[in-house]
């Protein structure tokens, strides 16, 4: 009998075989006395295995297995928890109220500019008048210098500061199956 | 106001989605109720009871940081066995990489010794106890190399099919036949050489 046959028979006890295959194989079961005793061998030792995979059990009681386990998680914890899932409050609601409060404390500003400084009187001909400073304007800050201009990249702003979070989170979220390792779940694996 | 869940009488489904929701105590209850089932599974693929005790554990650490991938599709006990096996496999292929081949693969490079086996026309499991066909097999599985191992476990008892060893293995269709045909055969004879000694 040739080793392809052998492999037929085995994928044919498996229930891996075509139909039309199948009946092949089944007829050659039949009529060959070879393939009827490796089929007969294959079978016992299926049984065998059912009838005797040797129950193992764990002998740690269930406190200490589990606090091993928890131990762990805890440690890995803190690298997860940045990236869990935000809630309304911190999600769509926060994406919204941070450009509209910062657009009214800057609306605010203006108009409190305004009134809390009032336009100088018209001075003399000749006279020049210095344009008002401002105590300490956004996005000043005060230095040995004097008033020095803040770096404000586009990322450090606040609305874009919160997008920016947003994104990184997908870099490694854990419930992004394309940042798993290999997707043991994943039955398609 | 919602129900509170009774954990020590709770099915496991209601425990999983309470524990999906981030509550531990449930999932410390699935960990108790399955922790044989995993440990068992780990064990007779590392054959070691020290890595098959960090490997569950791993696993249940693995499952919960993945709990809310499951979907509820199949069992929370097949879920959990897959990311145990896949563990297990993952260290397997490391240690493997470490070591030189075995004298069973290169047995099986070189033609399989399976195809100059004859076949035993006797029955190795006839008459024995039970207590006795558990330590046949387990010496038996023991003896075998970590791929034919593997995919007797991955066929036997957790009924996979072909294509899905492969992928879980990854190897060719060819391949997990060939494997497994060459663990089933030598199974056998070691079983009934085991018999053949005892009856001595």
């Amino acid at each position: 009998m040739k080793h392809e046959d052998k492999l037929r028979i085995q994928a044919w006890m498996d229930g891996e075989l075509a139909p039309k295959e199948a009946a092949r194989i089944a007829t050659l079961i039949e009529q060959n006395p070879e393939a009827l005793a490796l089929s007969e061998e294959l079978r016992v030792v299926e049984n065998a295995l059912h009838l005797g995979e040797k129950p193992a059990i764990l002998d740690d009681s269930r406190d200490f297995y589990w606090s091993q386990i928890e131990r762990q998680i805890d440690a890995e914890e803190p690298l997860l928890e940045p990236y869990a899932a935000p809630g309304i409050a911190s999600g769509n609601l926060l994406r919204w109220m941070v450009p509209v409060g910062s657009l009214g404390a800057i609306v605010f500003l203006m108009i409190n500019f305004e009134s809390m400084n009032p336009q100088p009187q018209p001075s003399a001909p000749g006279i020049t008048t210095e344009a008002p400073t401002p105590a300490t304007p956004t996005g000043f800050t005060e230095s040995a210098n004097g008033l020095e201009e803040e770096i404000m990249e586009p990322g450090g702003m606040g609305v874009f500061n919160f997008q920016g979070s947003q994104g990184t989170r997908h870099l490694t979220d854990p419930e992004d199956p394309n940042t798993l390792p290999e997707s043991i779940e994943n039955p398609d694996r | 106001m919602a129900k509170k869940l009774d954990i020590p009488n709770a099915d496991d489904e209601s425990l999983v989605r309470a524990a999906q929701r981030g509550a531990m105590p449930p999932y410390e209850e699935l960990v108790h109720r399955h922790r044989d089932k995993i440990y068992a599974r780990a064990f007779s693929m590392l054959r070691n009871e020290e890595e098959a005790l960090d490997l569950s554990q791993e696993a249940w650490v693995k499952g919960w940081q993945r709990l809310k991938q499951f979907k509820h599709n199949a069992s929370f006990t097949t879920w959990m066995t897959r990311i145990c096996i896949n563990l297990c496999l993952d260290f397997l292929r490391k240690r493997k990489r470490k070591q030189t081949d075995s004298l069973d693969q290169m047995e099986e490079e070189s033609g399989g010794v399976e195809r100059r086996m004859p076949v035993e026309e006797f029955n190795p499991t006839e008459n024995v106890e039970r207590e006795e066909l558990r330590a046949q097999i387990d010496e038996g599985m023991a003896k075998l190399s970590y791929e034919h191992r593997t995919v007797l476990i991955l066929h036997e008892f957790e009924r996979l099919e072909y294509k899905e060893i492969s992928k879980a293995m990854h190897c060719s269709i060819g391949t997990v036949m060939s494997r497994l045909f060459y663990a089933r055969r030598k199974l056998a004879t070691l079983l009934i050489s085991l018999k053949k000694e005892r009856q001595k």
